[in-house]
């Protein structure tokens, strides 16, 4: 084993391996920041609109799905395109972090073969630069509120609330992408389909309310999975605010930051046990 | 320990090799599950012991594959030991290469920032090395332009100006100085001894001679990641050339 104590005091640099990893992020906490920002500013280069993209991204979205419900198509429901975009918004949020997110251990091998860097950074930047775009995503979701006179409420104020726990979830999962992706390369294309599916498998298009009740066993099983899968209590911390106007039930959020929490610690002893040995299969 | 000290205990490092060569089906198809069947094992370093000393200076040589990298990424912490251990204490500047970790996509000023990061330096901490790494670096305006646009020389001159500013404990330099011109390795040069003299632990690649000589007075020689020799440079180099002369060097697998 490589055994590095702490130099100078202060210095912070070199952390012992048998001190805790999480410690080791923590001290590694502006390099992080500066990923994100480092990823910001490469999507965004040479692009006029720069960040505004991520805003006009979901706008234009969101005209789209006004038209299309308000004339084309009849909507189910009173406003639909925000009723959808309460749900697109988060679901984009955790399906691209990670897309991206299992690339980024392979994306950065060469300053992992060369710096001695606590290799989480990797996959948690993608979350954060994702957490960036989904945070902004809001502005134009509120505009569009106001202009088709989508009530605001207080439970607004939970937002911050449901992307921490959002971003939580996000990060557990996608460490454990990014460090499966560098043993099995097939990870990526897996995740693709089953992200495919699970976007209809999960209420982003829907919710609960609106399924009703049919009497055929694959209906049952699907209401049940439903009830089981940890988006649909992820979805609804967004889209219950915004959408019903109202805080979600307190056990649906209990239940989603306990899973939330559990995830993440899940990923990241996963992700540190595995990282060792990510250097072999690069 | 004290800082700027480095034991290496009988350590041994290995690479798992696949062969990339397919030529049946099946092969092909066994291949897919590659990683779940044992590859074959390569020791790239094997029972290599070392006792540094803070303030010392080493010169590691060896053919090209002996495992001078290797070993050097293990005192860095970049790979863990497969065997042994190694200690080290104190901050390590590894220039394994310089400018590892540079995007190229970004200005120079924001990899100075990058680079400090990743070395465990906060902004601010870098924001009062910033002017002294630019004023080593000699880059001038170009500090501000993308480093994909910087020759490799610029790239390296912005490398080692910041890893000379880090205040190490411990200086790892990988045969990185080539690439600079006459004058700028000489500054380099210059500025390794300061450290030398400030008590800093130094471990040097070169397959230079003149250049080793000239900052290392002891020599570790690397024989297909066996330890051959450690001792004075001068019969280092004596060892190191009669090895040479011996059969074919370059690497050979060896099964484990
Ligand atoms: N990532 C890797 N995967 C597999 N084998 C590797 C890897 N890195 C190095 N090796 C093998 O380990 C051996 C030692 O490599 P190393 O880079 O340490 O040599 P070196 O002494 O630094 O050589 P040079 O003088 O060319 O820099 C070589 O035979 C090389 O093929
Ligand atoms: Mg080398």
């Amino acid at each position: 084993m490589t055994e590095l104590t702490e130099g100078a005091p202060g210095a912070g640099m070199l952390t012992p391996a048998r001190r805790s990893p999480l410690r080791e992020l923590v001290n590694y906490r502006q390099l992080v920041a500066m990923l994100v920002i480092r990823e910001l500013k490469v999507r965004y280069k040479r692009s006029i609109f720069g960040l505004l993209w991520t805003m006009l991204n979901p706008l234009l979205l969101m005209v789209v799905y006004t038209v299309v419900f308000s004339t084309i198509m009849r909507a189910p429901r009173r406003n639909f395109a925000i009723f959808l975009l309460s749900g697109l918004l988060p679901w984009l949020f955790f399906s691209i972090a990670i897309l991206q997110g299992l690339h980024s251990i392979l994306v950065n091998q060469e300053l992992i073969r060369k710096v001695r860097v606590p290799q989480a950074v990797f996959p948690l930047s993608v979350v954060g630069s994702n957490l960036v775009n989904f945070a902004l995503s809001f502005v134009p979701l509120l505009l569009l509120m106001a202009v088709v006179r989508q009530p605001f409420t207080t439970a607004l104020f939970f937002l911050p609330v449901a992307m921490l726990i959002l971003t939580v979830f996000i990060s557990g999962v996608t460490l454990l992408f990014a460090t499966f992706t560098v043993f099995f390369r097939d990870v990526r294309h897996l995740a693709e389909v089953a992200l495919q599916m699970l976007m209809y498998l999960s209420p982003v298009f829907y919710d609960l309310e609106m399924l009703g009740q049919h009497d055929t066993w694959w209906f049952r099983a699907f209401r049940v999975f439903l009830q089981v899968n940890p988006l649909s209590y992820l979805l609804g911390l967004v889209r219950d605010p915004v959408y019903y106007g109202r805080l979600p039930p307190l056990s649906g959020v209990a239940l989603a930051s306990a899973g939330a929490l559990a995830v993440l610690f899940i990923g990241f002893s996963v992700f540190n046990r595995l990282a060792p040995r990510h250097i072999h299969y690069l | 320990m004290r800082n700027g000290e480095i034991r290496v205990r009988d350590a041994g490092v290995c690479y798992r090799l696949y062969r990339e060569k397919v030529s049946t089906l099946k092969e092909a198809v066994v291949n897919r599950f590659r990683h779940l069947r044992s590859a074959e094992i390569f020791w790239a370093v094997r029972h290599v012991s070392l006792e540094i000393e803070p303030g010392e200076a080493i010169a590691l040589v060896g053919h090209n594959g002996s495992g001078k990298s290797t070993l050097l990424k293990t005192i860095a912490g970049v790979l863990m030991p497969d065997e042994g251990e190694v200690f080290v204490q104190g901050r390590i500047s590894p220039m394994i290469e310089l400018g590892a970790g540079f995007d190229p996509e970004l200005s120079g000023r924001d990899n100075i920032f990058l680079n400090g990061a990743l070395l465990g330096f906060s902004r601010k901490q870098m924001e009062g090395k910033f002017d002294r790494i630019v004023a080593f670096s000699e880059l001038g305006d170009f500090i501000d332009m993308p480093i994909k646009n910087y020759s490799s020389g610029m790239y390296a001159r912005l490398g080692f100006a910041i890893a000379q500013d880090v205040e190490p404990d411990i200086l790892i330099v990988d045969e990185v100085l080539a690439v600079g011109d006459e004058r700028f390795q000489e500054k380099c040069k210059a500025r390794i001894r300061d450290f030398r003299s400030a008590g800093i632990t130094f471990c040097f690649v070169s397959h230079n001679y003149e250049a080793a000589r000239e900052l290392c007075p002891r020599a570790a020689v690397l024989h297909h990641g066996r330890l051959a020799f450690d001792g004075p440079i001068g019969q280092a180099w004596e060892r190191y050339r009669e090895l040479e002369r011996g059969p074919a060097p370059g690497p050979q697998i060896e099964a484990s």
